[in-house]
């Protein structure tokens, strides 16, 4: 089994921290979602993990092996990025054709069959230029580079942020064919949570530039709870926890709270304990205050 | 198999209710094939692990029997054992939350034999 390990990541952009001290753990074959806000530091995480940008502190190795400017290591990593119609690099006048020859030369492990499967499947025309594309279809490219890459880690950034709900649930189920087939490891960052949940096995939870929490999903999901009620109630039966986000309304209240092990919700009260959605929990960890 | 998912309950605990719903109703008989952990995957867009964990949780329980290279069956009497489970948990899982939204509305026992006595569904 191999292991993707970075170690003390800070990432500096004029002066600012965009990155502090991150440490992750990558395991082979598992699909990771990595979730944050706009500006947590996805990108620029997810682009240093795979050696496309330095970190200004910390190391990346993949079993022990640094990964910059490393071919042997690197040859195992892929990192797909957004694709988006104002964008800094000269991408965007490249002919999708183009643009998917370069990836070909640059992915030693390239699997062209799969390639031009997934050109068909998804309808592109590699005729148009990148810039003229629809923003369902950049992300169509970004998705097509990553899966036919074959990189045993494969890092998706925003692959479904411009695809229609239909498509975007055919991403996930050729994600998870492809998963099933070849064991592959997978990191998709989204902004659209609710749908992908369930596809991941992990989760790495992005803030500030800091990790929040990296935990598997099913088990983040039962622990976390939302506990409302009338406000004497709700503060009973919860005293003692951490609590995340609380609301008011009124008399009643409600507020988060992700049970540590031993801990529970006290029981006697008259309150409702529901279960949330990762996007609530999300929200919880990450929203502004109510 | 058709089931949809919801939010309530986790996910591997749906997966493994829904089996023993298609047992149940004979969607799925005795001694015949489970949809594997990874059909299961892509038919509802979820890891395969939680599938797995499900499909794991009925072969603890005898529910299901795994055939080496082949793939989970349905056990011989798992529609009996399904049953029996689910009566032993029929107190917790349906009476208790009846007792509890009765109590609330000021329904009392009485009140509450008389509906179930006139009551023409279920039960005999």
């Amino acid at each position: 089994m191999s292991k993707l390990v970075g170690k003390g990541i800070t990432k500096t952009y004029g002066g600012k921290d965009v990155l502090h001290s991150v440490d992750l753990e990558l395991e082979s074959g598992k699909i990771y979602g990595m979730i944050g806000r706009n500006g947590a530091g996805k990108t620029t995480l997810l682009s240093i993990l795979t050696a496309q940008n330095p970190a200004t502190k910390g190391s990346v190795t993949l079993d022990g092996e640094p990964v910059w400017e490393n071919p042997a290591a690197l040859k195992h990593l892929c990192f797909s990025r957004e694709l988006a119609q104002v964008s800094g690099n000269n991408v965007n006048t490249m002919k999708v054709k183009e643009y998917l020859r370069i990836a070909a030369t640059f992915l030693p492990n390239w699997d062209k069959e799969m390639a031009d499967r997934l050109i068909r499947e998804f309808d592109l025309d590699v005729k148009k230029r990148i810039g003229k594309l629809s923003k369902g279809m950049m992300s169509m490219v970004t998705v097509l580079t990553a899966l036919a890459s074959k990189a045993d880690f494969t890092f998706l950034d925003e692959p479904t942020s411009g695809l229609d709900v239909v498509a975007r649930e055919k991403f996930y189920k050729i994600l998870l064919e492809e998963y099933e087939q070849t064991g592959r490891t997978f990191i998709v960052s989204t902004h659209i949570i609710e749908e992908a949940a369930d596809v991941f096995e992990e989760v790495v939870v992005l803030d500030k530039g800091s990790i929040l929490l990296k935990e598997n999903t099913q088990e983040l999901l039962e622990r976390s709870f939302h506990v409302s009620g009338r406000a004497e109630e709700v503060e009973a039966a919860v005293s003692g926890l951490r609590l995340y986000h609380e609301e008011r309304i009124g008399r009643s209240r409600g507020v988060t709270v992700l049970l540590e092990p031993g801990e529970k919700i006290r029981d006697g009260y008259d309150v409702s304990v529901q279960r949330l959605s990762l996007q609530k929990v999300f929200l919880a960890l990450c929203g502004e205050e109510a | 198999m058709n089931e949809i998912l919801t939010q309530e309950k986790s996910i591997y605990i749906q997966i493994k209710e829904m089996i023993e719903n298609d047992i149940l109703r004979d969607i799925l008989l005795e001694e015949e094939r489970v949809p594997s952990t990874n059909e299961l995957a892509k038919l509802y867009s979820i890891n395969p692990a939680t599938a797995a964990k499900g499909i794991n949780l009925l072969a603890a329980e005898g529910i299901l029997q795994k055939k080496r290279g082949i793939g989970m069956f349905v056990a011989q009497g798992a529609r009996e054992k399904i049953t029996a489970k689910r009566k032993k948990n029929f107190y917790d899982d349906y009476i208790k939350s009846l007792l509890a939204e009765a109590g609330s509305l000021g329904i009392t026992k009485r009140e509450l034999i008389e509906m179930i006595e006139s009551s023409e569904e279920g039960g005999r």
